[in-house]
């Protein structure tokens, strides 16, 4: 195998794993589709040229949430350039848009207890193990934890109930 | 508040397939350029690789235009440099209403590259989802290994492209051989696949056997956190086929437990030729999935007809069960083709 395919088949082997996954992560925190493509993109080259050794898949998926939700943040320092996604265009990217009220709540609330709420009870990652991936203690995470679900069930039920 | 429809309501965001083709696209690119592998990369036969795949992946063949034309054209269009290292070959076989045609070939040291493309002329017996799985054979004159991958397909043209890679065992260069023969060969493809995610298996867990009746057999295989490679596995005796499963070229054969543990059985009429598989997994009413956590696989030959079983092991108790319902996800294929189609050609 040349090293070229070797790359394509790195790429694609992590898009096909990772890619639906670390979208959805990024649309949430950032709320615009361009940006998340970018951050989607970005992370897959820091994963091809840095090449980290990875012990598991687990730590391979947790170094590629990090690194997103980094760079994320860096986009949202300058975010008054890009708008956030409408819920229409929001609902194209779902396959239930029925469903999606639960999903307009969630961006309705600060994106920082977006990330953390989708990383609990989306990807299953305990307190511990998010707050490794965002740089915060667990007590900080599960301060988070806490308000998140206070502010989405305020935002759900006042919307949607 | 059940935070159950969070999880659904964001893991049904899905990457569009347009967004994840140009992600690939950009960072294949963007890594091609970095510094790191500009030291390390040799340009010229990974450049051709990459630029072919792409052109595979993203442009429509014509209609009216044949497919190796196309292909071959459009290396040009992209990169003459790339695609003077490619050899036209264009020699093709019909069979079944079907054309099998060799469109070009590179050698490059131990190893070649090979594109082929296979066309219905009659009807749509080939689609997107066509795989050549173990019935393609390349007949080479020296020790190979051989890979061959879905490039591409053209719905116009109602043409798929594979990309064929070749490459001599003992690691000496292909060169000294130029001129000499390789059949390339297909005997069927199987297409028309369907996905079935997330569906519902109607079976009342309370009619579950507590003491299903066993049977010792010699497990081909396996899978999953439990999985122990054993000699020997007890597994349940194959009832009839359960009536209300709703997947066809899948059956529930089986549902009991065995040493304290929940065994679902299913089975695969005639596997070789069609690839159909699945697994099942329960779910309880807040949404909470368990997976098996282990799977074996054995296998019965009763004169021609041969049916491959897979058994999954869930850790649950019968009480435990009554809270879950049974759900599965399963892989079928709609349609097996045969023929035989055989071109040689030299390498060049």
């Amino acid at each position: 195998m040349t090293r070229l395919q070797d790359i394509a088949e790195k790429v694609e082997t992590a898009v096909d794993t990772y890619g639906n996954m670390l979208f959805r992560i990024c649309l949430v925190m950032l709320g615009n589709e361009r940006d998340a493509e970018d951050v989607v993109q970005d992370t897959m080259l820091k994963l091809l040229q840095k090449a980290p050794a990875f012990e598991s898949p687990e730590h391979q998926k947790a170094w590629l949430i990090r690194t997103a939700s980094n760079r994320c943040k860096d986009i949202k320092r300058f975010q008054f350039r890009h708008p956030q996604i409408g819920m229409t265009e929001l609902q194209e990217y779902t396959a239930n848009p029925e469903d999606s009220g639960i999903l307009e709540a969630l961006m309705g609330i600060p994106e920082k207890f977006r990330i953390v709420l989708i990383l609990y009870h989306v990807e299953g990652y305990h307190t511990y193990e998010i707050g490794k991936m965002l740089g915060k203690s667990a007590s900080a995470i599960k301060m988070r934890l806490q308000k998140g679900h206070k502010l989405l069930k305020e935002k759900y039920r006042k919307e949607f109930l | 508040m059940d935070h159950n429809p969070l999880k659904k309501s964001v893991e049904s965001i899905a990457m569009p397939e347009a967004m994840k083709i140009r992600i690939i696209r950009q960072t294949i690119s963007n890594a091609s350029k970095s510094e790191k592998y500009r030291n390390t990369v040799s340009w010229q036969k990974p450049a051709i690789t990459a630029a072919i795949l792409l052109l595979c992946f993203f442009i429509a063949i014509p209609i009216g235009v044949t497919a190796s034309e196309t292909i071959y054209g459009l290396m040009y269009f992209v990169s003459p440099e790339i695609a003077q290292f490619f050899h036209p070959v264009q020699k093709s076989d019909i069979d079944n209403g079907i054309k099998m045609e060799v469109v070009s070939s590179y050698i490059h040291g131990d190893t070649a590259e090979i594109y082929i493309t296979m066309q219905d002329l009659t009807g749509d017996r080939i689609d997107e989802t066509i795989d050549l799985y173990d019935s393609y054979a390349i007949l080479a004159p020296f020790d190979s290994s051989a890979h061959c991958e879905r490039a591409g397909y053209d719905k116009n043209t109602k043409t798929a492209t594979f990309f064929i890679t070749i490459q001599n065992m003992n690691g000496r260069d292909l060169k000294s051989i130029l001129g000499d023969k390789v059949t390339f060969t297909v005997r069927q493809f199987l297409s028309r696949k369907k996905e079935y995610k997330g569906v519902k298996i109607p079976y009342d867990f309370t009619s579950v056997s507590q003491a299903g009746i066993t049977q010792q057999v010699s497990p081909t295989g396996g899978g999953g956190l439990a999985y122990e490679d054993k000699d020997v596995l007890t597994v349940l005796v194959p009832n009839e086929p359960y009536t209300g499963f709703p997947i066809e070229g899948v059956s529930l054969t089986g549902i009991g437990f065995i040493d304290g543990k929940l065994h679902i059985q299913t089975a695969v009429e005639d596997p070789l030729n069609n690839d159909n598989h699945g697994f099942m997994y329960l779910t309880d009413k807040e949404g909470n999935r368990q997976e098996g956590e282990a799977s074996y696989y054995f296998i019965t030959q009763n004169g021609d007809i041969r049916v491959d079983y897979q058994e999954e092991i869930f850790s649950v108790t019968p009480e435990e069960l009554l809270k879950y319902e049974l759900y599965g996800e399963f892989y079928v294929s709609g349609l097996m083709t045969n023929g035989k189609w055989s071109v040689t050609f030299p390498l060049e």
